[in-house]
């Protein structure tokens, strides 16, 4: 309840900053998404299975963010950054997907 | 293990279930007679700022998103714009030149006119001209219109610069003396091209249905076109791709004048002297 009042103040608060992304950091705002999501998806299902802690989420979400960006930004100084952040988002997918089944098996006990 | 088994085997942060086990075994150690673990520990301050940071993440990534997506829909109405602009403008310097051409013709005729020989320069230049496509023409002949299947769905359905270009050496072949693809007059430096999926005729863009007229003996030339390999192989097309065709003969056709007929490279050899 309150961790969506969390989530909600956030996206309110970035439709009304609106904040300008340096043209760097562009390339890797999608992919920081997807590894966020992986860790938001990740921390749910340690929530349902009882053993969520807070600093597990905290450290897992910028080390999740910032591992998937260095890896583009890797891949784009090696040529390969479409590859690379295509392989970041398969493996973060299945992550997600696998979590999103675990979570529902919590919910709907099925 | 597999990679995908591995991947969903370990899907949720080995983390969190090895710092549960490390607190049970903590709380056990306290309390020996085993409070219930899994208690909620922490205030959630962090978890919560964490989650603000997310949202403004995600808020942030579609603002950005649809901002781009807006500046190249930008993009793309200026560069419309922009083309339309510069067809205008080269239609009408199309249109001057045209008048200038025009223009010279007429002074040329006027001075040809003044002596003998110059009249008789003059009739060799009119016949002349008709072959080149300087001038414009008229007479009978048939006229061809052709277009893509209307329910096309593949390349082999639709009309190409080669059908065009078969279709018009067919017409060559079947004696025609002047053609014109939608408005376009063929000369020897005309050419008929693909540039995407638009086929331009002298460097001009047209599009279907395609009308092409062709001045000759406008009795003998459909016969004559069928036979030729090139009105077989249209027939060929109407039949099985189902491209639409229809050849009419015309009483009276009126072609335009080419829009090219400057030659850089080629001259006529000095044996006069």
């Amino acid at each position: 309840m309150i961790a969506g009042l969390g989530l909600l103040v956030g996206i309110i608060l970035g439709l009304i900053l609106q904040p300008d992304v340096p043209l760097w950091l562009e390339p890797y705002l999608p992919i920081a998404v997807v590894a966020a999501l992986d860790a938001v998806f990740g921390a749910l299902r340690a929530f349902l299975d009882g053993i969520f802690d807070d600093k597990v989420f905290v450290i897992s979400f910028i080390s999740n963010v910032l591992i998937a960006a260095l890896i583009v930004y890797l891949g784009d100084k090696l040529g390969v950054g479409g590859q690379l952040s295509t392989g970041v988002i398969v493996v973060l997918g299945i992550r997600i997907f696998s979590n999103v089944a675990a979570i529902r098996r919590h919910i709907f006990h099925a | 293990m597999g990679l995908l088994e591995y991947l969903t085997a370990t899907s949720m942060d080995g983390d969190y279930a090895h710092v549960a086990e490390r607190r049970e075994r903590a709380s056990r150690r306290e309390s020996p007679d085993g409070e219930p673990s899994g208690a909620k520990p922490g205030s959630g301050l962090a978890a919560l700022v964490v989650l603000g940071l997310f949202g403004l993440l995600v808020a942030t990534a579609a603002l950005q998103t649809s901002r781009n997506a807006a500046e190249e829909a930008d993009g793309r109405d200026q560069l419309i714009t922009q083309i339309e602009a510069r067809s205008a403008q080269v239609d009408a310097l199309r249109g001057r030149a045209e008048s200038l051409r025009e223009e010279v013709d007429q002074v040329q005729t006027d001075y040809l006119e003044a002596t003998t020989r110059g009249r008789q320069l003059s009739t060799r230049l009119s016949r002349l001209s008709v072959t080149t496509g300087a001038a414009a023409v008229t007479g009978p002949g048939v006229k061809v219109v052709v277009d893509d299947n209307p329910n096309a769905t593949s390349d082999s359905e639709t009309v190409l610069d080669k059908d065009l270009q078969k279709l018009v050496n067919a017409l060559w072949l079947s004696g025609a003396e002047a053609i014109s693809v939608d408005g376009q007059r063929l000369n020897s430096l005309g050419a008929i091209r693909q540039a995407g999926t638009a086929i331009t005729v002298n460097g001009r863009s047209i599009s279907p249905p395609y009308t092409i007229l062709a001045i000759g003996n406008r009795n003998a030339m459909p016969a004559r076109f069928v036979e030729t390999r090139g009105g077989a192989t249209w027939l060929d097309y109407q039949s099985t791709y189902g491209l639409e065709f229809t050849m009419t003969s015309e009483e009276s056709l009126r072609l335009p004048a080419a829009n090219q007929l400057t030659l850089r490279h080629a001259h006529v050899p000095d044996k006069r002297r």
